[in-house]
């Protein structure tokens, strides 16, 4: 078994044009990179960069034009897998809307385990984990369509690990939310890397959601542009903006500062190292050292 | 007397079954020519909702929408009237072309106000200039841009109706930093040029804090506050017990302030922000 559980081999992609004689150009253009297990990888880039292809090609939803795409291994390709494969990688979009199957949240969880054949007795309890894992115990009864957003979201994320996949690709899943329920599913995939041990390939237009990760890469014009920590991505701000990017705030607020000749490190990603540096450095107490 | 008003406005849904929600409880808000107001609050506070009662699109259960101090649901004259001046952009706009190109999509709604050929063809125009579509992209099917250039193509199609009040529902979601930017920048020059009134609902403080002159914050149905962008970033207390934030440069002053050091708070931009710190960074002699 290999330590990489998702592996792309110079792939390349693209759509069919709407004619016969139009061909669109390459969505994704030799694209290669490895997803480690228990990994946590954020995928930037603007819109039309090719961050959703990379989901839908990640479990054979879509397959390459050219390279190889392998889950644990096992070749996207090879129709035989695609079972085993998409038991593996599970994807997550971004609009919960259109996820939600069932008029009941336990019966929407239910719905992937029922498809892949577990018995009754493992589905019960695979729901309630499930269900447990996203904070989403206590509305199992609820009907779904009357939740919010964030917890609908949250359901189908749900619906999503009771497969037991091994690694789970969430596509936009904050975008269509409100900054609550952007926090509780980003908890919510925290825990699931975090607590157990679920690999994670996170795509989103929020940085300082990408600064949770523990890999960024940014993704420009079909081709992987960056690729790196949060911190080695970030500091390099003027690549990040010209891929039509951000860089977090308090990254951006300790550049301005340089820009007005205050020393400030390049690497700040996060509200709390900016205060924390901010007083070491121009606190009362630490006023004399240097 | 202002531009547009409601007066003790509320909206049930399902009334008389079991599932009766209040959406809107007596709300009472107005808005100026020329304003530029943020609406604010979490899901299901009851922004859409309001936001829809503005041109008539939904009916109040009781209370009323003032549009130049006349009811606008007092005739349909005026109900008509209203759909016009109050322009309304839903949230995901995009998913509602339909036109074979961009050009008849945008002349849409100016052809339902029954204006004649050449006034709409002006109309278009302007409208795809203000939101920087180009004449190549005209004759194009919507269906074939990008996510942000579809976004741009239903709002110039409100626009075109030349509102005097342009209401958009969460304008920036889903999209990228680039497409947000830009769209936010459109509207600023659109209110600079036209002068006429923008209202936008958003859930991003930090967008609220840099471009509004106004902010309304809704929850649970009723106006939680009305001020400055100022009088309402200065109540963190309030936001946190409506679930909302204060910008998060604010945010870090704030921090800062709470461990001694002497900055202002009062802040809501990179730049401004940059500014103070920088004052005080110099100020304590190790800055440069």
């Amino acid at each position: 078994m290999t330590e990489n559980i998702l592996e792309f081999q110079n792939v390349s992609f693209r759509y069919e044009g709407s004619s016969e004689k139009e061909q669109l150009p390459l969505a994704v253009r030799d694209v290669s990179f490895s997803v480690k297990k228990g990994d946590f990888v954020a995928i930037l880039g603007h819109n039309g960069s090719g961050k959703s292809t990379l989901a839908k090609l990640s479990n054979s939803i879509l397959l390459p034009e050219s390279g190889k795409v392998l889950v644990n291994g096992m070749d996207t390709a090879d129709e035989s897998l695609s079972y085993d494969i998409r038991r593996t990688v599970g994807v997550v979009f971004q609009n919960p809307d259109n996820q939600i199957v069932a008029s009941v949240v336990e019966e929407d969880v239910a719905f992937g385990p029922e498809n892949l054949g577990v018995p009754p007795e493992e589905i019960r309890k695979r729901v309630d984990n499930a269900l447990k894992a996203v904070g989403m115990y206590e509305y199992r009864k609820h009907e779904p369509h009357k939740l919010s957003g964030g917890q609908k979201q949250r359901v189908a994320i749900a619906g999503m690990i009771a497969m037991l996949p091994e690694c789970i690709v969430l596509d936009e899943p904050t975008a269509m939310l409100d900054p609550r329920g952007r926090k509780e599913v980003m908890d919510t995939i925290l825990k699931l890397n975090r607590e157990m041990g679920m690999t994670v390939v996170f795509i989103t237009h929020f940085m300082e959601e990408a600064v949770r990760a523990s890999r960024v890469i940014v993704m420009d014009n079909a081709e992987i542009l960056m690729d790196g920590t949060p911190r080695e991505v970030f500091r390099q701000a003027d690549r990040v903006k010209a891929a039509g990017l951000d860089v977090p705030k308090p990254a951006e607020l300790a550049r301005a500062l340089q820009k007005k000749g205050v020393p400030m490190p390049d690497d700040i990603l996060t509200a709390s190292e900016f205060t924390e540096y901010f007083l070491k450095r121009f606190g009362e107490s630490n006023n004399a050292t240097t | 007397m202002p531009l547009l008003e409601t007066q003790n406005l509320s909206y049930v849904y399902s009334e008389n079954t079991p599932f009766r929600m209040v959406a809107i409880d007596d709300v009472n808000i107005s808005i100026e020519k020329g304003e530029l107001v943020g609406i604010i609050g979490h899901t299901g506070s009851g922004k859409s909702t309001l936001v829809q009662h503005l041109n008539g699109l939904l009916e109040p259960t009781s209370g009323k929408v003032l549009l130049n101090g006349e009811d606008i649901s007092s005739s349909k004259a005026a109900k008509r009237a209203a759909r016009f001046r109050v322009g309304l952009c839903f949230q995901y706009p995009e998913y509602q072309l339909f036109e074979s190109t961009v050009r008849k999509d945008i002349a849409f709604g100016p052809h339902n106000m029954g204006l004649s050929a050449p006034e709409i063809e002006q109309r278009v125009n302007r409208a795809a200039a203000f939101v920087g579509l180009r004449p190549e992209h005209m004759e194009k099917s919507p269906f074939d841009l990008s996510g942000g250039e579809k976004r741009r193509v239903a709002i110039a199609g409100v626009m075109a109706m030349e509102p005097e009040i342009l209401i958009l529902d969460e304008p920036t979601a889903g999209l990228d930093p680039r497409g947000r930017d830009t769209i936010l920048q459109m509207l600023l020059d659109y209110r600079k040029t036209t002068g006429n009134t923008v209202v936008i609902v958003s859930h991003s403080m930090d967008d609220v804090a840099q471009f509004a002159d106004r902010v309304i914050v809704m929850n649970g149905g009723k106006v939680e506050f009305c001020g400055s962008v100022h009088e309402v970033f200065c109540r963190v207390e309030m936001l946190e017990r409506v679930g909302l934030d204060v910008p998060q440069v604010t945010g870090i002053l704030m921090e800062l302030h709470k461990r001694g050091l002497p900055v202002r708070t009062d802040i809501y931009t990179v730049e401004a922000c940059a500014e103070e710190l920088a004052r005080v960074a110099l100020q304590r002699g190790n800055g440069v």
